[in-house]
């Protein structure tokens, strides 16, 4: 079971990434089968928590660097073979079969997309149509990835989080941060393809996500999302004068970041005054 | 951070990262100022002479800049022996004056991780109930210059 989430949770990523990697209207199917399997992946998630097995979200390191889309499409679609085999080791049979109906879907829909050129590790770093001065463009880099990897961590944060709680009006929280985070995600991702910088966000450390200390977690969540409104303001200026456009952006995922703290006050008081209650 | 192509290689593919199956020993630089930390596990080897690191891998809380120097620190530290290792730490910690602070905190934190899965590995050998080192770091993370701006507003 352990080993069924785990190489879930390695195609699920895959298919994120093979979605950021299509140029063509593959991309919104392979967004949404990753969307798919990130479901099963709590699914299966939730399963490990009723059987009381202890587990974690560790994984092996995810190859995508490929020529053609085809290439990584095959490796998915291995991977997916693997997730069918391992399928019939697991308890909930009615849970295995509405997975293994969708996997043989989407492998049959694989098999048969169009292939495309991927130019997501060019190491290019030229934004398309937009021409940023060195100094924007390490910025935009630099950003790129810390907050690809940001995003990924939130979402494993909170989707642990909202496994291991049973508070209706926390989970509501969770879900719409999970939801804002994958949008962000999906954002910095793709803008790391067409930059030529794509990359599998690193395995998130286990004390991140095991939190001991829910208050103080969403303490320093404020103060990081914050952190992160300045980061984007920064770059909006960095990028202004060669970009309104990327510059207006940024502004956008500032203000964005509004939500994310409204959010975390709104559990912080109800967790607060719950656990003083 | 100045970004030439073997950098930009590094975020995007760091060497090394994640938990080592079957380690001897882990660990830990940390820095005390915002929480970040590095974690370090070795499989260590034998010679005949003194031990080796065998393998190693890494794990971060921090920023893009750590996980770079992670996975050339540890890139450079498989194979040597835990004298070459010690040079390795020490040669590193030299350079870091000559590193802008938030870039020489994140390679202290590395270089001391190192530097605490050695030092845990050989307590070890007299005790083998040691815990695990942690060091902590003496950079800041925070840039000299917003440092004075803080100090003078």
């Amino acid at each position: 079971m352990k080993t069924l989430m785990i190489k879930t949770h390695e195609a699920w990523l895959e298919m994120l990434m093979a979605g950021f990697m299509s140029k063509t209207q593959n991309k919104q199917v392979l967004f949404d089968f990753s969307d798919i399997l990130f479901r099963h992946f709590t699914w299966l998630e939730n399963e490990l928590i009723a059987l009381d097995v202890t587990y974690n979200y560790d994984r092996d390191t995810i190859p995508i660097k490929v020529e053609r889309l085809s290439d990584l499409l095959n490796n998915i679609v291995k991977r997916l073979d693997v997730i069918d085999l391992q399928l019939l080791s697991s308890p909930d049979k009615e849970l295995d079969a509405r997975i293994a109906s969708d996997i043989h879907y989407m492998r049959e829909v694989l098999k048969n997309m169009n292939d495309e050129v991927v130019t997501a590790f060019s190491m290019e770093r030229v934004f398309p149509g937009i021409s940023l001065t060195q100094e924007a463009t390490d910025a935009l880099t630099l950003f790129l990835f810390e907050e690809t990897y940001k995003e990924y961590e939130l979402i494993m944060i909170y989707n642990y989080l909202k496994a291991h709680s049973n508070d209706a009006y926390m989970n509501r929280i969770f879900q719409i941060l999970i939801d804002e985070s994958f949008f962000h995600l999906k954002s910095f991702g793709d803008m790391g393809a067409k930059m030529g910088i794509l990359a599998v966000p690193r395995v998130v450390m286990k004390e991140l996500y095991q939190v001991e200390d829910v208050v103080q977690f969403l303490k320093d969540g404020i103060d990081e999302e914050l952190a992160a409104k300045e980061e984007c303001k920064r770059l909006a200026e960095a990028v202004a004068k060669d970009s309104f456009e990327l510059a207006k952006f940024f502004d956008f995922i500032n203000h964005q970041e509004n939500y994310h703290i409204a959010l975390m006050k709104d559990a912080l008081k109800h967790f607060t005054g719950e656990a003083n209650g | 951070m100045n970004m030439d192509a073997q950098l930009i290689e590094h975020m995007m593919n760091p060497k090394n990262y994640g938990t080592l199956e079957g380690a001897d020993v882990q660990g830990i630089g940390k820095n005390p100022e915002n929480g970040e930390k590095v974690a370090i596990y070795l499989r260590v080897g034998k010679d005949e002479d003194q031990p080796y690191v065998e393998d190693i891998r890494f794990q971060a809380i921090g920023c893009t800049t750590t996980v770079v120097a992670g996975s050339m620190l540890t890139e450079e530290a498989k194979g040597l022996n835990f004298n070459g290792i010690k040079n390795l730490v020490d040669a590193t910690i030299k350079l870091l004056d000559k590193l802008p602070s938030e870039d020489a905190a994140c390679s202290e934190m590395v270089a001391l991780a190192i530097k605490a899965a050695v030092d845990t590995y050989e307590k070890r050998q007299e005790d083998p109930d040691y815990p695990i080192i942690t060091y902590k770091i003496v950079n800041s993370c925070v840039p000299k210059e917003e440092m004075k701006q803080d100090e003078e507003e």
